[in-house]
């Protein structure tokens, strides 16, 4: 397994990109910072302070950006002129991109986590169930990685791809209704619910928090279920770039 | 002892038939110039010949292996220098070959000890922390070798490691390749600077338009080509040149006059020149002389009818 010995060098190329930094850590912080101030004391219906939700939105909102690293390193080392290099290597390259995917998803989930340290530590956040939070974080990075893959194995031009990844990311948080309220028909009712990613992930933890916990395993399920569908359609268009 | 062997083989792309039935052996210890212009087909034969590509016609043979030949363990005995820098731009030098040399097997203070006589080796022992970056594009060419050097490999191919870079950058990374020939390494080297090949290369191989048109070695190219020598002399008074006497040496072919410098065209290898430069010293002096003998440039000219680089380019 001579890919394990890449996975050291993947995560530090991951921790140099200071763009992502700043766009995946940077910018949440001073977001929900700022956001404490101007909501301090405010409560919502359910008398939870509003900086709770609010945190909880953008440690959420922010995975959905969190592939765009994994989709810049597989198409730097494995669609470039850097190909040809690695392909002349002795490993399996197939092997070497699910360990940036990997490296990528644990690399956002860890963001996740430092936002979420960040935000009970130092605001004074409420995270009722720490696990709950981070298995919805990981399925949210993981789905938000697949979804750049798929843009950028089925598309010929990367910066196509990018701005597909960033439309998946502000698309569904507009549907999300986090902008500004959105009509109210089927169509956006289903994608303002459960056909948004950004949505279920709240609802799973809004109502695991509230106790309800069958409610949160089924959105968190439906989560599950759509990174595997979208796991195989990854994997047979990454095959046809890849393999 | 062969190294690797490429039979009949065929690539195309499309309708356009890049690699048309390529035979080429490569030996053990040799350096091989691969030369053709922009689009013959050598980084296609490369990348053919890696397993980066795939062929539609004909067989290889890489270490004996035919059934199997871009198997992992061949892999280990092959370096590539790609043509483009392919190295990481977020690692330092040192992280980039510690990269390679990890996935080519090396662990530890073997892995170390080869990361250090790699940079060592490429001149870059002072520049191990410091990220490609901040390098030249020199000293970024040097380390886009030096990755593929970690693991000792037994052939090392080089697809035009010296685009865009300065003389001095060059010279050493053609002193570099000599020095790997001495230790043993045999070397595929494909350029469109014929001075490289000339400097290096113990074989050279002219390729044109998916075609290897002509091998052998630097003279023997060069001897297929020569039919005639060249003699430039400058004079102190070209009126008093004597263009007829000249011209009744055996073998002087064509005698002309242009300003203070005349140019002598004998048949090759006449054995005149001795006496032509005694003629020209007793009637209008010699203040230079030049004799140009065909180069490469001429050979791939004379074979294709074409220039090997672009006029600027050149």
């Amino acid at each position: 397994m001579r890919v394990l010995s890449t996975i050291k060098f993947t995560a530090l190329r991951m921790i140099r990109n200071y763009i992502v930094l700043i766009l995946l850590l940077v910018v949440p912080i001073i977001l929900i910072t700022f956001f404490s101030f101007i909501l301090s004391g405010v409560v919502t219906e359910n008398g939870v302070p509003y900086i709770n939700e609010n945190a909880m939105i953008m440690v959420l909102v922010f995975q959905l950006f969190g592939g765009s690293i994994v989709m810049y390193l597989i198409y730097h080392d494995l669609f470039t002129e850097n190909k040809m290099r690695m392909y002349a290597l002795p490993f399996n390259q197939t092997m070497y991109a699910f360990s940036i995917m990997l490296c990528g998803a644990l690399y956002s989930i860890l963001l996740g986590i430092l936002l979420m340290v960040y935000s009970q530590f130092v605001l004074g956040v409420i995270w009722k169930n720490w696990f709950w939070m981070i298995y919805i974080i990981s399925l949210m990075a993981i789905l938000s990685i697949i979804v750049c893959l798929i843009f950028t194995f089925s598309v010929k031009n990367y910066k196509i791809a990018e701005r597909l990844s960033e439309l998946y990311g502000v698309g569904f948080v507009v549907l999300a209704g986090l902008f500004f309220p959105l009509p109210r028909n089927a169509i956006f009712d289903f994608l303002g619910s459960y056909g948004n990613p950004l949505t279920l992930s709240m609802g799973a933890i809004r109502d695991m928090s509230l106790t309800n916990t069958s409610s949160a395993w089924f959105q968190a399920n439906i989560l599950l279920g759509v990174i595997a569908i979208l796991f195989m359609v990854m994997l047979l268009l990454g095959r046809r770039r890849i393999g | 002892m062969t190294i690797a062997s490429i039979q009949g083989v065929v690539k195309r792309y499309g309708a356009h038939l890049v690699l048309d039935y390529i035979d080429l052996d490569i030996y053990e210890g040799e350096i091989i110039g691969l030369l053709g212009p922009n689009g013959a087909g050598k980084t296609t034969l490369i990348q053919t010949l890696t397993g980066i590509t795939s062929f539609e016609r004909g067989k290889i043979e890489i270490f004996g292996q035919s059934k199997n030949p871009f198997s992992n363990q061949n892999k280990e005995r092959i370096g590539l220098v790609t043509q483009g820098i392919t190295v990481f731009e977020e690692l330092t030098a040192k992280e980039n070959l510690q990269f390679f040399a990890g996935v080519y097997g090396l662990r530890g203070e073997e892995k170390k000890k080869r990361v250090e006589e790699a940079l060592e080796f490429v001149g870059l022992g002072d520049k191990g922390n410091k990220t490609p970056n901040k390098f030249s594009g020199g000293m970024k060419r040097r380390l886009n070798i030096a990755c593929a050097l970690t693991h000792r490999p037994k052939l090392l191919i080089m697809d035009e490691p010296t685009v865009g870079i300065d003389p001095q950058s060059r010279n050493y990374i053609l002193e570099a390749v000599k020095k790997l020939r001495e230790n043993g390494t045999t070397i595929l080297y494909t350029t469109h600077y014929m001075e490289e090949v000339q400097a290096i290369a113990s074989r050279v191989v002219i390729m044109d338009q998916g075609q290897i048109i002509k091998q052998g070695t630097v003279d023997e190219l060069i001897q297929m080509v020569q039919h005639e020598e060249k003699v430039k002399i400058d004079v102190t008074d070209s009126d008093k040149v004597p263009v007829n006497e000249l011209e009744n040496i055996a073998g002087v072919k064509k005698v002309v006059v242009s300003g203070n410098q005349i140019t002598i065209i004998s048949a090759f290898d006449s054995g005149n020149l001795d006496r032509i430069i005694t003629l020209v010293k007793e009637h209008a002096g010699v203040l230079g002389i030049q004799a140009d003998k065909p180069n490469l440039e001429d050979v791939f000219l004379t074979l294709t009818g074409k220039e090997l680089r672009d006029k600027e380019e050149a």
